[in-house]
């Protein structure tokens, strides 16, 4: 590690790389954009009421919009199909759920999970003094960090991570997830401290894009989305979300129909500057009673009082609203919660992919990090219970990934620049918590990198083979990849 | 408030046998005078409702003037003004943060500064039909660039909807005009249609959406697949020039042109694009295709078989003229069926614009623009090249939330006044007036009363929020988004 690399990396501080890297990461078209029934939400299809006479289903479904879907498929799909579709794989057995959550920029594991054994952790504090974690609580600007069970006190969550130690106030952190680190009840987070490939990519975009094909190429399709072409439906789009304006190239198919959706209306009829309950008097004006034979006036009032019927039916969901250990104002929580709701309305989802954060931290790493390690922790805490209070838990696994880890060194900046060996968290009741893979030392490579212990698809290829169901190696190029390595001498991931 | 139920005269008893069922409307027989078909008496002299009707299907709603100038005057005096009186605006252009609109620097003023013209338009046919023009041949800023195509389309379709200054103007012009416009020729790609690499873009769409349809009435095809790649053979060789943005041109390069014998319909020849514009609209099915088309822009139930048939021959006699077409149409008994209970959904851009009207407000920021998008019409942004699907597919609950939320905001912009002791029955009224009395209801206009009633008075900040919220129930509830 010389000196003379830092400067050279410090003069990329700001590349025109890492200016687009918060920019859109998708850019496929939808092929049709359909309204998501309220009704669909809300236990779709029995609780469809038919409105007396002559109103199709489908017509007064599709004024009911509680939100848009938007459909990317080869096939054309209607509306009504797809409909049907999710009722149909709604009414079959339980089935299991990956909730993917990509960390935006290329998260800085190594001030996440610390490495504070008597060996490792000077030549981190050597290495990263301007940025560094201390061992014990924290004292003043100085973050500490709080030893992990299972590990021989080598490694420790930095307290952002962590319950109740300032910064989560009183929420629910990672510990609570990682409990004893042993695997049995209650150890519920596998931890892989260096999980990525070799050789490092230090680009954004092509390093997420081999994150997002499961492949060392960019393919045209992502490692979910061959999984959904070969086991997944074909005619359900609403198998694979993103929670998000477009799709992630994670679940990008061939074949198989996929959809994106950012947001469930919840909005309700307001009057600018005044407190007026106007959802209460628009349902007064829609109840007048329109001639039939009117349709067009017969349409605009059935559609106000929908619409009124709408926005409580989805505030009754929860959708918008503060749920019990989100942290608030926070996009993570906010997507996290409609997953929750889209989940528990059992529509045959079985692929959710999130996009969050900007992790991009060349400059004053601490203070961007921690307050997004901190709404990480505590929604992903809360997520989990949202699920458990839904009754679908044990059916989702969660997993956490960003495109690499970052330099072990850190630069004048108060930051770090692109590394390699990036943190990956597994989360769920039906996970084998506990440290799952090796902490590489901080010794780095040649370049002054993590050596990663743990290839990325070695992640991949246990969801496919342990939890989603399938061949890896029918999915994954260039496999197959070794086994789950568990500091215990365990080979598995999922209970 | 009252106006509605004053007016309701002669309209009432035919409403009754106006609406059955759907299905027997075909076969019901005109109701005598202001039924469907037959030409309406030019002296008809026009009740309230009637100018509402026809200032709303035909223009972006009624003023208070137009209602003092027109009412008790024939229905073909008020169509005459509108087919005789040029485009023009009135008032200050708009603005976009406090600087003049930029439609050539940022998408939203481009939207904003058409938007502009229709808010601030003297005769407001001519915009309206300048916009049916551009929802009939669709084109989309997504993919048309430099912006002053989009615009310079714009002035030619209002050309054709300015019978002032262009009072014998054609169909058959207009689409010449069009295919060979620089805006469609980079949409459907006609600039990439050179001999050689025949492209059937426009060709197919030129039938399908613009003149003919794909089947008649008999669901007979209109056109065959060998009638599109020859009709694309014979349109090759424009290309465009748009080296100076200001001031693009498209141009015939006869070395791009297949020239050689071509068979469309059936015949050989080595036709041309004007050729082909004669050739298609001669086809049997297309005078019925666009009546259809200009008939379904103001009035909701279609023509019966004598006034479609009256209407072919006012078309095709006059030479494809659109002025004789419109007056016919726009003076039809059907323009005022039910007359005392509006039929048809306004549109996003009558909704908006009418509101800003009726509000006497004007552009200052993307407002317009942003609710235009929300409500599903952004000017130059339609869907795709057959345009906005309309009708009742037009209100949806996101749009509901949308039109309504525009209004709340359209409002703020508005000065509201106390008056200190106002009773609910006069604060009604100031709110109906300073809304343009637009239609209620019979039982809206009950229930807002009631509102008006039951809403705190005690102070000034009460008496204000009953007053806004009167303004926006009246203008942003259901009865308001028909017309």
């Amino acid at each position: 590690m010389t000196e003379t690399r830092r400067t050279s990396e410090i003069q990329a501080l700001r590349c025109a790389d890492c200016a687009r890297s918060d920019s859109l990461v998708t850019d496929l078209d939808p092929t049709s954009r359909i309204p998501i029934p309220a009704e669909a939400l809300a236990g779709f299809p029995d609780g469809v009421p038919r409105p007396p006479g002559g109103h199709s289903r489908r017509r007064f479904l599709l004024g009911s919009a509680a939100g848009i879907a938007s459909i990317y498929s080869a096939a054309h799909l209607t509306w009504e199909s797809i409909w049907d579709a999710a009722a149909a794989q709604a009414a079959t057995p339980a089935q299991n759920i990956v909730v993917c959550i990509y960390l935006n920029g290329g998260n800085d594991g190594l001030n996440a999970i610390v490495p504070v054994s008597s060996a490792q952790y000077p030549g981190y504090l050597s290495q990263r003094s301007n940025i560094a974690r201390v061992l014990g609580p924290s004292s003043g600007s100085q973050v500490g960090t709080t030893v992990m069970p299972g590990t021989g006190a080598t490694l420790a969550f930095a307290n952002p991570l962590v319950s109740g130690t300032g910064n989560n106030g009183d929420l629910k952190g990672l510990d609570t997830l990682y409990g004893d680190g042993t695997g049995d009840a209650g150890s519920n987070l596998a931890v892989f401290p260096a999980a990525d490939y070799t050789p490092a990519n230090l680009s954004h975009f092509e390093s997420r894009d081999y994150w997002f094909a499961g492949a060392l190429e960019e393919l045209e399709t992502g490692w979910l989305g061959r999984w959904l072409d070969l086991y997944g439906s074909a005619n359900n789009p609403l198998q694979a979300i993103s929670i998000d304006t477009s799709l992630s190239k994670s679940i990008r198919t061939a074949s198989a129909p996929v959809c994106a959706i950012a947001d469930l209306s919840t909005t309700s009829f307001q009057i600018t500057n005044t407190s007026v309950d106007a959802n209460q008097e628009v349902a007064t004006l829609a109840a007048v009673p329109a001639d039939a034979a009117n349709q067009a006036l017969t349409r605009s009032r059935a559609i106000y009082g929908e619409t009124v019927q709408v926005s409580q039916r989805v505030s009754g969901l929860g959708v918008g609203q503060p749920a019990p250990g989100y942290p608030a104002n926070s996009d993570l929580s906010s997507k996290l919660q409609l997953a929750a709701t889209l989940l528990g309305a059992g529509l045959g989802t079985r692929v959710v992919t999130i996009d969050w954060g900007s992790f991009d931290t060349h400059g004053d790493e601490v203070s961007s990090q921690d307050p997004q390690l901190s709404v990480l922790s505590s929604a992903l805490a809360a997520f989990k219970n949202d699920l458990a209070s839904r009754g679908i838990e044990q059916n989702v696994v969660t997993l956490v990934y960003s495109e690499f880890g970052r330099r072990i060194m850190s630069n004048d900046s108060l930051g770090t620049d692109h590394g390699a060996g990036g943190l990956v968290l597994v989360s769920g009741s039906s996970v084998l918590g506990g440290l799952a893979g090796e902490h590489p030392g901080v010794q780095g490579d040649q370049y002054g990198n993590l050596i990663p212990i743990t290839d990325f698809r070695t992640v991949y290829s246990a969801l496919i083979s342990e939890w989603l169901g399938g061949d890896p190696t029918a999915i994954l190029p260039d496999g197959p990849f070794p086994g789950i390595q568990r500091y215990d001498g365990g080979t598995t991931l999922i209970r | 408030m009252k106006r509605t139920a004053k007016h309701v005269g002669r309209g009432a008893k035919r409403k009754r046998t106006k609406h059955r069922t759907r299905r027997h409307r075909l076969h019901r027989p005109p109701s005598p005078g202001i039924g469907n078909g037959g030409p309406i008496d030019p002296l008809t002299p026009m009740t309230w409702q009637m100018v509402d009707r026809l200032f709303w299907r035909a223009g972006f709603g009624p003023s208070a003037q137009d209602r003092a100038r027109w009412i008790g005057r024939p229905v073909a005096d008020a169509v005459d003004w509108m087919l005789s009186t040029p485009a023009g605006t009135s008032g200050v252009p708009g603005t976009d943060g406090g600087s003049a609109l930029d439609p050539t620097g940022n998408d939203t003023d481009l939207v904003l500064s058409w938007v502009d013209v229709m808010v601030r338009c003297t005769n407001p046919f001519v915009e309206r039909l300048t916009f049916f023009w551009h929802r009939h041949w669709a084109n989309s800023r997504e993919s048309v660039a430099p912006p002053q195509l989009m615009m310079t389309q714009t002035e030619l379709f209002r050309t054709y909807a300015d019978f002032a200054a262009n009072p014998s103007a054609s169909f058959k012009d207009l689409a010449y005009a069009v295919t060979i416009d620089p805006s469609m020729l980079r949409y459907l790609t006609g600039e990439l249609n050179v001999k050689g690499a025949p492209n059937e873009n426009y060709a197919r769409e030129l039938m399908e959406l613009f003149t003919l349809g794909v089947v008649n009435a008999a669901g007979q095809p209109n056109y065959s697949q060998t009638d599109v790649e020859q009709i694309a053979k014979a349109l090759s060789g424009w290309q465009i020039n748009d080296n100076n943005p200001n001031a693009v041109y498209s141009y015939f390069t006869q070395a791009l042109w297949y020239d050689g014998p071509k068979l469309i319909f059936g015949n050989f020849g080595n036709y041309t694009t004007a050729d082909v514009i004669e050739l298609v609209l001669a086809q049997p099915a297309h005078p019925a295709f666009i009546v259809g088309a200009l008939w379904g822009e103001f009035i909701v139930e279609p023509p019966d078989a004598p006034t479609l048939e009256s209407l072919i021959k006012t078309y095709t006699s006059s030479g494809s003229q659109l002025k004789p077409l419109l007056k016919q149409i726009l003076t039809n008994p059907a323009m005022f069926a039910s007359i005392e209970e509006p039929t048809m959904v306004k549109p996003p851009v009558v909704y908006v614009v009418g509101a800003m009207r009726a509000l006497g407000v004007g552009i200052t920021d993307s407002t317009a623009s942003d609710y235009l998008d929300a409500t599903g019409e952004q000017p130059y942004f339609p869907p795709n090249v057959a345009g906005w699907e309309g009708g009742l597919s037009w209100l949806n609950t996101d749009t509901a939330l949308a039109r309504f939320s525009f209004i709340s905001t359209a409002l703020g912009y508005t000065e509201i006044g106390d008056v200190p002791g106002e009773t609910a029955a006069a604060a009604y009224e100031r709110a109906y007036t300073a809304v343009g009395s637009p239609w209620l209801a019979p039982g809206t206009q009950t229930a807002l009363l009631g509102f008006a009633e039951t809403a705190g008075s005690s102070d000034a900040d009460k008496r204000k929020e009953r007053q806004i919220a009167l303004r926006a129930l009246m203008l942003a509830g259901p009865d308001a988004q028909v017309m």
